[in-house]
């Protein structure tokens, strides 16, 4: 049985490799994929969640708008990579270049900078950077020209490098010890890679690119005191996930009220599937990001394996809780989540029901182990469906905005220096994202 | 294990009753939720099989906290309601008395805990209606209904309970709690306490013996005893801004964005009441309650093993921690042994580095150690205050005795 459906499925991924499946053609991750990007240095505005609107200084795609952060370049491994940038900015902005930390760089065109060549603030000044992605993993680029100033400015962007092995392919996800076994093989979204080893298999990803601001920087600028800007004395107060503050992280990715801010940093997942997450942080401080739901082990940092030798993968890898990114740093973590050992079926099953997929078996038909107390007793959070049950829903109160349709169980991933859960002096805001179990027939959009 | 059926039933025919008279509506919920272990399974392995599940309940609310250096500041926080205490009393008598940190909760693993949740109200903040929450940071395969996010779950109004259930099977380790609701806010009031789950190889007597002296427990299932410890002692770093407190109970516009502490302290003190055994913070504005029950001081005799479960739960603060003269061994981080499959990531290491929401699980030999005062503190120094009090702050004392101990 089992050997026939792979059999199956083998021919119906022929097939489909064959039209979509190219390398690279998967990513989730929203960014531009290719081997040359011609990015272009511009002032524009961005929207705070506390409604604040404030200038930056950004990388745009071409003659695209700029955006923060800049776009996420997704790349494959082995190839060479070209980065055309010139600078529309303001002459008061200076000269701009860019660095790729963890990659070796040839620089020509432009003029000789302190770190590498840069491009004056003419417009029509080319700076070519080359370098080979000889390795796979998350990286980051940003200024290398006045950093202090340029990158809190907006000057930054994050590189993916895709493994050229192992192969994707459309497998479900393994089943853990004690589970019950997956869906309809039709239902997985497939096997991917984050480095070349099969122990980094996942079968969706997200990027969470943290950052931090001090808005009286970007007025300074905006009103031309150059001369005042004193980084030395930088105070954030404003705390983005992919350039969002939230709750505008959990808007939909690309809405025409944010156009120079494209992602979104909200996350759905099936129980049992595997999430590959690439943390970065540009900035100043360290963002300690706390997983609600679940560990996440952590696999990679700065784009390299946490393997003890070539080929082993990622044994010396560990999990926690809460991870905490250092400025500059690139963390790739898999997270996955049953809700193995709850004690209770998470489903609301009766002893006799069938298991759904990847339900901990342990724990079928177990009773629910508490009498919730009346609705005049609580408060309904928004992301609450009513019903303690994973796709259940429940009779909600009235003014309830009913978000969570399908029933899904909602976690909160954020920074745990508490205090960057604000925009400025308004919570709740800043680097909160959420990440959403959903059942599995809730159908998801693929990879 | 599983709730009684019998109990279920006879609960839900109350909870039924109370919806048919409507003077039950109107009058407060103190329902404590705790089903009796009548299954007959071992499930802590603990040689008792009726001891399995464990019943708090606790209060949220308002109260007041000493600082070191004298200083009284508005705080929220949890409080544990004796068992003595009769239902209509649990208002009288358990508002104002917050503690910081909250009451600690220790599992044995294979435990199930039923934590009742009241909520007390603000008492110095009659303005305010807030809901309040027990978030169980870190717990694996956590539900959302059990969780304590205010947008995912329900969270419990003043004059009421809420019932949080945990199990404890394969969830050993380091861990603690917080109320999750204007989450900034009430973690920067007080709103945090410890919370670990001893693992079941503590049964394990034979283990237990091989250490010598034999050890008292062991951080983790770590099948080798490398995690036995003869002492232990959990350590809470946080910390409070004065300025948010004094504009809290100021009923002032609160300043998230200007918060950085200026207060650092371990299990709620600073440095020196961390090293006092006394429970402490007993002011009146506290109903004399003792608001700041734990000491962080640590006394062993050479030769022992001491595991620190630390974890930071500043609102804003990183800290990196030392022990002067004991070398540290990192043997786990997070609630989970520091090893994968069979290879120890365990490390040495003289500094310890450790971000808001995380735990780290040290082991501190004393074989080498002469005997004497040791200091656990921050080596970002400037965190070493007590507000303007230059000398104290994130700090306390590892006392080594001799092998034959200090005496009494």
């Amino acid at each position: 049985m089992r050997k026939r459906r792979w059999f199956g499925m083998a021919l119906a991924a022929a097939a489909l490799w064959a039209i979509v499946m190219e390398p690279a053609a998967w990513a989730k991750i929203l960014g531009v994929q290719g081997t040359s990007f011609q990015l272009v240095a511009k002032q524009d505005r961005i929207t705070l969640g506390d409604g604040d609107s404030v200038l930056m200084w950004g990388f745009a795609l071409g003659n695209g708008r700029m955006q923060y952060p800049g776009p996420t370049l997704i790349v494959n491994q082995g190839d060479t990579i070209t980065v055309n940038l010139s600078n529309a900015l303001p002459a008061t902005a200076g000269n701009v270049s860019i660095l790729f930390p963890g990659h070796d760089v040839a620089a020509s065109g432009g003029v000789a900078g302190a770190l590498t060549r840069e491009a004056p603030p003419d417009g029509t000044t080319t700076v070519t950077y080359t370098f080979t992605a000889s390795r796979p993993g998350t990286y980051v680029y940003h200024s290398g020209t006045r950093p202090d100033l340029q990158v809190e400015m907006g000057l930054l962007g994050v590189i993916v490098v895709r493994p050229t092995s192992p192969t994707p392919n459309s497998a479900c996800p393994p089943v853990p010890d004690g589970h019950n076994a997956g869906p309809d093989p039709s239902l997985c979204v497939g096997t991917k890679f984050g480095y070349d080893h099969e122990d980094t298999a996942y079968d969706r990803e997200f990027l969470i690119v943290m950052t931090d601001m001090d808005p009286r920087v970007h007025r300074l600028v905006e009103f031309g005191r150059m001369d005042e800007i004193d980084t030395t004395n930088f105070f954030q107060t404003v705390w983005f996930a992919n350039g969002r503050n939230f709750p505008d992280t959990i808007a939909n990715a690309q809405v025409p009220w944010l156009p120079t801010q494209p992602y979104n940093a909200i996350f759905l997942m099936h129980p049992g599937e595997r999430l590959l997450v690439r943390l970065v942080t540009l900035g100043r401080d360290p963002h300690p990001l706390h997983f609600h739901g679940n560990h996440i082990r952590v696999i990679a940092r700065d784009g390299r394996l946490l393997s003890s030798a070539p080929g082993n993968g990622p044994d010396l890898s560990f999990e926690r809780y809460t991870v905490a990114v250092n400025p500059g740093q690139t963390v790739d973590g898999l997270y996955r989540w049953t809700g193995a050992l709850m004690g209770w079926d998470i489903y609301g099953h009766a002893p006799g029901d069938d298991p759904a997929p990847y339900e901990f078996l342990g724990d079928h038909g177990a009773n629910f182990p508490v009498i919730l107390p009346s609705r005049d007793d609580v408060v309904f959070g928004q992301l609450y469906s009513g019903s303690p049950f994973l796709g259940g829903e429940g009779s909600l109160p009235p003014e309830h905005a009913g978000l969570n349709v399908g029933g899904g169980f909602f976690y909160m991933w954020h920074s745990h220096t508490e205090k960057e859960l604000a925009n400025n002096n308004i919570f709740p805001g800043g680097l909160i994202t959420f990440l959403g179990v959903v059942p599995w027939d809730v159908p998801l959009e693929a990879e | 294990m599983k709730p009684r059926s019998a109990w279920g039933i006879a609960a839900l025919v109350l909870v039924g009753l109370c919806f048919a008279a409507w003077p039950c509506l109107a009058q407060l919920n103190l329902m404590v939720q705790c089903p009796a272990d009548t299954d007959g399974i071992d499930a802590d392995g603990d040689g008792n099989p009726a001891n399995d599940i464990v019943c708090k309940h606790i209060t949220a609310g308002d109260g007041f906290a000493t600082m070191a250096d004298g200083t009284v500041l508005y705080t929220f926080g949890f409080s544990e309601v004796p068992e003595s205490t009769p239902p209509d009393q649990v208002f009288a008598q358990r508002q104002v008395v917050a503690e910081l940190p909250g009451p600690s909760i220790v599992l044995r693993e294979g435990q199930e805990l039923y934590l009742n949740l009241t909520n007390v109200g603000m008492i110095n903040r009659p303005d305010l209606f807030d809901t309040h929450s027990v978030h169980w940071h870190g717990i694996p395969n956590s539900g959302s209904i059990f969780d304590g996010l205010p947008e995912s779950a329900p969270t419990v109004r003043m004059g009421a309970t809420f019932p949080y259930y945990y199990a404890t099977q394969g969830k050993e380790g380091t861990y603690f709690y917080h109320c999750h609701v204007e989450v900034v806010e009430h973690m920067q009031m007080g709103m945090i306490g410890h919370i670990y789950v001893l693992p079941r190889q503590d049964q394990d007597t034979a283990l237990k013996n091989s250490g010598n002296p034999p050890f008292a427990g062991f951080a983790y299932n770590d099948g080798d005893a490398s995690t036995g410890y003869h002492v232990s002692k959990a350590l809470q770093l946080a910390g409070f801004d004065s300025r948010f407190h004094i504009q809290h109970i100021g009923i002032q516009n609160l300043p998230f964005a200007q918060l950085k502490d200026d207060y650092h302290f371990i299990n709620g003190r600073g440095y020196p009441d961390t090293v006092n055994p006394d429970p402490l913070g007993a002011s009146p504005e506290n109903n004399n309650h003792p608001a700041q029950p734990l000491d962080s001081r640590i006394q062993a005799n050479q030769g022992e093993r001491i595991l620190l479960r630390i974890h930071n739960i500043s609102t804003t603060h990183l800290f990196t921690v030392r022990v002067l003269g004991i070398p540290m061994r990192v043997v786990g981080l997070d609630g989970k042994l520091l090893r994968n499959g069979s290879r120890d990531l365990f490390y040495e290491t003289s500094s310890l580095t450790i971000g808001g929401g995380q735990a780290a699980d040290l082991l501190l030999d004393t074989t080498d150690v002469a005997p004497g005062t040791y200091f656990f503190y921050t080596t970002n120094l400037d965190d070493l205050i007590n507000g303007q009090q230059d000398r104290g702050g994130l700090m306390t004392e590892i006392v080594v005795c001799p092998a034959s101990g200090c005496g009494v």
